[in-house]
């Protein structure tokens, strides 16, 4: 495995892709889409506080860029090796003193490049809000950075798919029905656990004794940890609380903090770390800290690194798909 | 003895789930001489030229490649040797150029050495005008021609080609003959494998029969061919003085529609001495062939004795 050798074949990736020309419409349209999308966000978006408006944007167009990302990154890669074993052009690659890690690792990273620069022509809508100042420079560089390596790590899961399936049809439903299965299976799969999870609890002694029902979700909230989603908003650093003082000026030292409404990344963020460390660990605050990091430890860690693993697997997967001579081949699959 | 070969094969198996492909092959391919491979379709020889090119892993068998054991060292073989399948995997977008500078990089040559590579070869195989055009503009001869180029990128000194003359048309396909000829000459062990039987007796040196994963048969072309019995097709200014020399020696002959005498089955010296006496005898002759190939009625001969 050598970068030179990587290089080589991310570059005939390239060549071999972009000079098509297809590429300039589809950026130009997706240009357009993320355009019309941001300024209506900013249209429909009136809060009280003008400087909430990029705040809420600011999370709700990075759902959307992660969202669609999520559904371009496998079709980048979902062909690349079955589909240029059905044009024949696979074997002579593997003839060569090109090595199966250099093959798949040159084709996933200039598909992840792609996947980049879509990200790319999203920046400046993301960046608006953040020049706007509503929203931390780090905050977005985090965004934008969580979502690079998500979109790494959809690409190569793919790949591996159609290293693995016969057919490029296939391995693409495949792909597909694997990132919504990590979109939304596991929100799914959380939801519908929450019964199992769920019991009743007693309170009090003697007269004052009630009954209540409890979901504890300390042993299920990695479900929701690889969720593209919740790791984005997760991962996203939390904004400062909002300061709210009483109208009444006879009694000024009657402040208290509160979470910002508009911050959908900062809410989903504090939902899933409350799922983490259960129903009686975190109590409503008004402080200015509403809790401390070791009270309710953060849940991204574990998804992107779920992911990253996935993403790895992936690359040795289909690395040892490529190794020749084969000696064994999937159903359906001709060499050359 | 082994080692002098560019490939040695013996006993090779393969078989895809309950279809046994090769059974037991034995292959042995020589330096600086053209060997073809023939058989028909299904006799395996598809498979084993995968075999040969590292991309498929034999079930049994010993196999070298230019001196390298394929099961322990496929990298050092792969090196070695150049292989043409018979479908050219097309990058349509790259030029002729960058197509063959690509594997020569990929083959590990610096860019001087491999750029020098890809002239010398787009020379050889009169691509040069078409360097700068997109591969997908190139006629199939053309990208046949460029396929053999990639093939030959690295200098191996072991080829093998699987068909490489289908669908070709009568002047790519002498283009390819001395091509092939032209690369044995210089030391490299050719292997063929074709159908067209009639074509390989003017490229190949040496005939290896392959019938329903094993080997038939290894013979040299020209033994072949001085002891094979073929049809003979005489034609002369006058047709009567031909036929009554020939009733005379009571040699068998058909007239054809198209003019001329066929007659036969006699070797390549029995014809020499007939023609002698044929032409002692007064016929003016002016034209006396085989009909077919010679490799063509070997090869049915044979398949039709196993059968």
């Amino acid at each position: 495995m050598t970068v030179r050798g990587m290089l080589l074949v991310a570059r005939l990736e390239f060549r071999t892709r972009l000079r098509t020309g297809r590429w300039k419409v589809l950026f130009g349209v997706w240009f357009l889409v993320v355009l019309v999308v941001s300024l209506l966000l900013r249209g429909a978006v009136t809060t009280e506080d003008p400087s909430e408006d990029g705040v809420e944007m600011f999370g709700t167009l990075l759902f959307f860029v992660l969202l669609l990302m999520m559904l371009i990154s496998p079709a980048l890669t979902a062909q690349t090796i079955n589909g240029d074993r059905e044009r024949g052009t696979l074997a002579p690659l593997q003839t060569t003193r090109l090595t199966p890690l250099e093959i798949a690792s040159g084709k996933l990273l200039a598909a992840w490049a792609v996947g980049l620069a879509v990200l790319g022509l999203t920046l400046p809508f993301v960046a608006w809000p953040v020049l706007e100042g509503d929203v931390d420079p780090l905050r977005g560089v985090v965004c934008v950075a969580v979502t690079a390596l998500l979109i790494g790590s959809a690409c190569a899961v793919s790949q591996a798919l159609s290293a693995l399936v016969a057919r490029s049809v296939t391995s693409a439903l495949l792909s597909y029905l694997t990132v919504f299965a990590l979109m939304f299976g596991t929100l799914l799969l959380f939801v519908l656990t929450m019964p199992l999870v769920t019991a009743e609890r007693h309170y009090g002694t003697g007269e004052d004794a009630y009954t209540q029902e409890v979901t504890d979700t300390r042993r299920t909230w990695w479900l929701l940890a690889p969720s593209p989603f919740v790791i984005l908003a997760d991962a996203a650093p939390a904004l400062p609380r909002r300061q709210v003082c009483s109208v009444d000026d006879s009694r000024p030292d009657d402040c208290y903090y509160e979470n910002d409404d508009a911050d959908v990344l900062g809410w989903i963020g504090r939902e899933v770390r409350q799922a983490r460390v259960g129903p009686q660990n975190v109590r409503e605050s008004y402080e200015e800290h509403e809790w401390r990091e070791e009270s309710a430890p953060a849940v991204w860690p574990y998804g992107l690194g779920a992911h990253l693993l996935l993403a790895g697997g992936s690359l040795a997967v289909t690395a040892r798909r490529l190794r020749v001579p084969a000696a064994r081949l999937p159903r359906g699959v001709r060499v050359a | 003895m082994e080692d002098e070969a560019g490939v040695y094969a013996r006993g090779v198996t393969r078989a895809f789930g309950p279809v046994q492909a090769l059974r037991g092959l034995d292959l042995t391919v020589p330096y600086g001489r053209v060997t073809a491979l023939v058989g028909a379709n299904g006799a395996g020889k598809t498979t084993l030229l995968l075999i040969l090119a590292t991309l498929l892993a034999p079930d049994a068998g010993e196999i070298r490649v230019a001196g390298h054991d394929l099961r322990t060292h496929p990298e050092a073989a792969r090196s070695a040797l150049g292989w043409m399948p018979d479908t050219f995997g097309a990058y349509d977008q790259l030029t002729v150029a960058e197509y063959l500078q690509f594997f020569a990089d990929a083959y590990g040559l610096t860019p001087p050495e491999g750029a020098e590579r890809t002239r010398e070869l787009l020379v050889r195989v009169h691509l040069l005008e078409l360097a700068h055009q997109p591969v997908h503009v190139l006629s199939r001869g053309q990208k046949q021609r460029l396929g053999l180029a990639r093939a030959l990128v690295h200098r191996p000194k072991v080829l093998l080609l699987d068909e490489p003359a289908s669908g070709l048309d009568p002047r790519s396909r002498v283009e390819l003959r001395d091509l092939l000829r032209s690369l044995a000459a210089e030391g490299v062990a050719v292997l063929i494998s074709s159908h067209i039987l009639s074509e390989l007796e003017e490229i190949a040196d040496r005939v290896v029969l392959v019938e329903r994963g094993a080997t038939a048969g290894e013979h040299e072309i020209a033994t072949l061919m001085a002891e094979a019995r073929g049809l003979w097709r005489v034609r002369a200014l006058e047709e009567e003085p031909l036929a009554s020399a020939l009733d005379v020696r009571q040699m068998p002959y058909r007239r054809q529609e198209t003019g001329g005498l066929d007659i036969g089955p006699l070797t390549e010296r029995e014809a020499a001495v007939l023609l002698g006496e044929l032409v002692g005898a007064g016929a003016r002759i002016f034209s006396y062939a085989p009909v077919g190939g010679a490799l063509e009625s070997v090869y049915l001969a044979m398949t039709e004795d196993r059968t």
